[in-house]
């Protein structure tokens, strides 16, 4: 699998404040908070019903609290420049989500919580991974491996979700009380 | 195995012109990557193609305290001062704003696999997608042109999108559907050698009656408006209208132009606005600066000659034939819309559908916040068409999306599907459905916030809309980043425009007052300036405009009235206190824009792209030339290579490389090889301006003999070297010959 544009969402137990969001991504750009990523502006698409929300748009990767289905979370979505083979890469997708869910937990003034029972991994490539049943038996391997590392001893469901037309979409379900710090601590482990 | 590539799984699928223009272009992307192309060359190249700059395409960001440097993994540059790796923006022509379901599914995939899942639609009825890198942009193009979408001309000094009234065909009040006659001018003007030379863009909008806004021709640089007189149709046309810092109504051309005589007139235009229309500034070279510098009689004068001296072009009437190729058919039986239903259901009925000439029927406007929609509601709304209206969707120019061909009997289940995707709102055309250009948010040019200021209007109006007096809940009102007027703020009966004050040695952002202008007769009428206002007081602005307005009018008296009775000087006086700018120490928002925390600084406005890099029509001749010389070469180079291709490939530089110099000298050429030695020899050759100190006319005779002989049909490896070395040696000359023309042209200016 040579796709690259990854995306993971986890998502918001509490709803995080757009207003409040903006200057908090700003200042993640000021300070350089992702030392191997460039990020370069703030979109606020919160105008937007059930849109991207607030996003940091980057060289790499884009940053977003969104409402995608109606539901806020964080989502990032890698776009290019990722390393490594595919399981590296998906490893790194989720690692790079979770750091990101845990340095909005640590933001005062946001009061930011997310779930981690419930993620949603999608491949935003319809030339590379097309959404149907192949892709997903050839996606499973690595997601598998990386979700073994997640949530070690659990069973977590993989389930294909949305529709034909949509990039390849899993909602992955687990039975956890793990906060994202410590899926974060399990996966550099 | 090697990865699949949108190009090969698209090869089939697009039309041979469009593989071709985009090759090309990914062609120039490698070139320019391996330091072939330079700047300014790539950057005229690029924006023809729609791949626009964005703020911080020049590397520098303002984080509120300093300017910092972005840091872009490659040094190369894609123009003048524009980083490679910048985020940029794609602009996609969409013609008359016409999309099919197919069409906006397409959309809906790019904008989620290469930007960040908003599809804008712009005042001109195109689709933006934002932070693209331009290396996707071939593949971009590729998915567009497999449904039949051009991004070509879409930015860059040519003929801009071509638009024309949303509700063409289905309007009561239209004299005829001028959907099919915009068609054909976006058609025939698209890649014509005559709108390849132009100091400026040119922007082409048609109206299907004088009365009605949507087609807006009067601040267009060529506006037509359907007229029937003695039962033929024909338009009215109109030229030189423009908005930006010197707003300036168009000129009437021709009350009565038959609509077949529509392109030739139009071609006329053209080729005496790029004969005769300012290069070097900018700032003075669309043509509103050249009707007003010749004055409309000796315009018209000169576009008369011109007509005359045009040879016919069976292309003028080829896509009049059939006036019924873009006819829509509704999918569903027509019927009377429900008098009864819920109320939201019933005001947005009110609002945001305006019965169709056909009975039954109804055009439903859905309004889209900040012109904003996700791919997710892209797709939903394209299942409503499915289900409901069919292909005869429109972008608007205020930035909404018009599905025509709704029966009333559909109408409640269709809004109730509306209102599942978060657009079920009501009041289109009202002061809530406000339009706003990009401004700062990506645009290199923006001086304030119009995004912000214009989301954070909407979000306070909303809340007080079922409130307001009934002629001020029908107001307009529209926002400009800058003076560039991308909002069209000049039609609107309260508008804005981006300008940056200073205070305390800190910037403030302001927005200039624009009032009562006149959105409808196609933008009859601007508004009049009447002073600077903090952004930050602007909400407070309104009210205090609309109350003034409420509180003094007289019985039935409209907002432009009002504002044409009472005068700046009476505004001046309301707005007074308003303009004060506390003290940072006071209150230091003011000292940001709306939607943006970080002290606001104009630090970062980069150079506009907008205006296009000035690159001489014959100098992408040229470079087009020399391009075919080189794939000739590399299939002469290559085992196995046809030498009889590459020999022709040889004699088709020495076509495109003669034909640029004689098209620089205005003279008109066709595209086949046997007009372009003839206009060669007739106006290059013949009068010794090809001559060469040394050799005199020699090469002119290689590109002649080589035509005349047809040596290269059938060529073998030997002939085809020798027709190799000759295009050489041609192509050389050109370059030399042009030149030489240059020197002298500056000599004599000198």
């Amino acid at each position: 699998m040579q796709a690259q544009k990854l995306q993971v969402k986890f998502f918001a137990r509490d709803e995080i404040s757009e207003v409040a969001l903006v200057p908090v991504f700003h200042e993640w750009i000021k300070q350089g908070v992702v030392s191997d990523e460039l990020l370069i502006d703030v979109a606020d698409y919160s105008h937007v019903p059930d849109g991207p929300g607030v996003m940091i748009i980057g060289h790499q990767a884009d940053y977003a609290v969104d409402r995608d289905g109606a539901r806020q979370g964080l989502t990032y979505s890698r776009k290019r420049l990722a390393e490594g083979d595919f399981a590296a890469r998906v490893q790194d997708t989720f690692r790079r989500a979770l750091s990101s869910c845990v340095r909005l937990e640590g933001q005062d003034g946001l009061a930011a919580r997310f779930g981690t029972g419930e993620v949603v991994f999608r491949i935003q490539d319809r030339l590379l991974a097309p959404n149907d049943a192949a892709t997903v038996e050839a996606v499973r391997p690595a997601l598998e491996a990386t979700l073994a590392k997640l949530y070690p001893g659990q069973q977590a469901t993989i389930e294909s979700i949305g529709e034909p037309r949509e990039p390849l979409t899993l909602r992955i379900t687990v039975s956890t009380d793990a906060s994202a710090a410590e899926l974060l601590a399990r996966l550099s482990a | 195995m090697s990865a699949p590539t949108w190009k090969d799984r698209l090869s089939g699928e697009m039309s041979p012109e469009m593989t071709v223009e985009i090759d090309t272009f990914e062609g120039q992307i490698d070139l320019k990557k391996q330091g072939k192309l330079d700047d300014k060359f790539f950057a005229e190249t690029r924006l023809r193609r729609g791949a626009y700059g964005q703020r911080y395409d020049n590397g520098l960001r303002s984080d509120g305290e300093t300017q910092r440097t972005l840091t872009f993994p490659q040094a190369l540059t894609k123009g003048p001062d524009t980083q490679w790796d910048a985020p940029g923006m794609m602009r996609i022509k969409i013609p008359m704003g016409r999309l099919s379901i197919k069409q906006l599914e397409v959309h809906a995939e790019l904008a989620e696999e290469y930007s960040d899942t908003i599809l804008h639609v712009t005042t001109r009825q195109d689709i933006q997608l934002h932070y693209i890198h331009i290396e996707d942009t071939p593949d971009m193009m590729r998915r567009l042109a497999a449904v039949g979408i051009t991004t070509r001309e879409a930015c860059g000094n040519s003929v801009r999108n071509v638009t024309a009234c949303e509700y063409s065909g289905v309007c009561s009040t239209e004299s005829f559907d001028v959907t099919p006659y915009a068609d054909a001018c976006m058609k025939y003007f698209l890649g014509h050698p005559d709108v390849q030379d132009f100091g400026r863009k040119f922007k082409i909008a048609f109206s299907g009656c004088h009365e009605n806004p949507c087609g807006l021709v009067t601040f267009h640089d060529l506006g037509a408006v359907a007229k029937i007189v003695d039962g033929k149709r024909g338009f009215k046309v109109v030229v030189g209208g423009g908005l930006g810092a010197v707003p300036v109504e168009a000129k009437v051309l021709a009350e009565f132009c038959p609509a077949e005589e529509l392109l030739p007139l139009s071609q006329a235009v053209a080729r005496v606005f790029a004969r005769l229309g300012e290069k070097q500034s900018r700032a003075r070279a669309r043509i509103k600066f050249l009707v007003d510098k010749l004055g409309l009689d000796e315009f018209k004068r000169l576009v008369q000659v011109e007509r005359e001296g045009l040879r016919v072009d069976e292309r003028w009437t080829e896509n009049l034939k059939d006036l019924t190729r873009l006819d829509e058919k509704p999918i569903r039986p027509g019927a009377p819309l429900p008098t009864e239903g819920p109320a939201e259901f019933l005001a947005w009925a009110k609002y945001n559908l305006k019965p169709q000439v056909q009975e039954g029927y109804y055009t439903a406007i859905v309004k889209l916040p900040l012109g904003d929609f996700t791919s997710r509601q892209a797709r939903r709304i394209a299942d409503l068409a499915r289900d409901y209206t069919g292909d005869g969707i429109r972008c608007t120019v205020e930035q909404n999306l018009a599905m025509r061909w709704l029966s009333g009997a559909d109408a409640l289940a269709f809004w109730e599907r509306l209102a599942d995707i978060g657009f079920a709102e009501a009041g289109a055309g009202t002061i809530t459905d406000m339009t706003s250009c990009p401004g700062t948010d990506t645009c290199k040019l923006g001086i304030s916030s119009s995004r912000g200021l214009t989301a954070e209007l909407k979000k306070r109006l909303t809340l007080v809309e079922d409130k307001l007096d009934t002629q001020v809940r029908e107001l307009r009102i529209k926002s400009s980043g800058c003076f560039n007027s991308c909002g069209q703020h000049h039609a609107a009966d309260i508008g804005f425009t981006g300008v940056s004050r200073a205070a305390g040695g800190r910037k403030v952002p302001h927005f200039n007052v624009v009032l009562g202008g006149q959105w409808a007769h196609n933008a009859g009428k601007y508004g009049l300036v009447v002073g600077a206002v903090p952004s930050k007081n602007i909400p407070k602005t309104v009210q205090v405009i609309t109350d003034h307005y409420v509180a003094n009018r007289e019985e039935g008296e409209s907002f432009q009235s009002f504002i044409e009775r009472v005068g700046k000087k009476d505004f001046r006086g309301i707005l007074k206190p308003l303009q004060v700018i506390p003290s940072y120490e006071e209150d230091k928002s003011f000292y940001s824009d709306w939607g943006d925390p970080r002290e606001y600084t104009i630090g970062d406005i980069g150079i506009g792209e907008c205006a296009g890099e000035i690159v001489p029509f014959v100098e992408f001749g040229l470079q087009a030339a020399e391009q075919e010389l080189h794939g000739a070469q590399d299939i002469l180079d290559t085992a196995g290579g046809d030498p009889a291709v590459a020999a022709a490939g040889a004699f088709q530089s020495m076509v495109t490389a003669a034909k640029a110099l004689v098209r620089h000298l205005d003279k008109q050429c066709r595209d086949d090889a046997d007009d372009v030695a003839l206009q060669f020899k007739t106006h290059v050759a013949d009068p010794g301006l090809f001559n060469d100190p040394f050799v005199g006319n020699k090469f002119a005779h290689f590109f002649l003999g080589l035509h005349a002989s047809q040596r290269f049909v059938g060529a073998n490896k030997e002939i085809a070297h020798k027709c190799m070395d000759e295009a050489q040696l041609f192509l050389d000359a050109c370059h030399a010959t042009y030149q030489r023309w240059l020197e002298a042209a500056n000599q004599a200016a000198e």
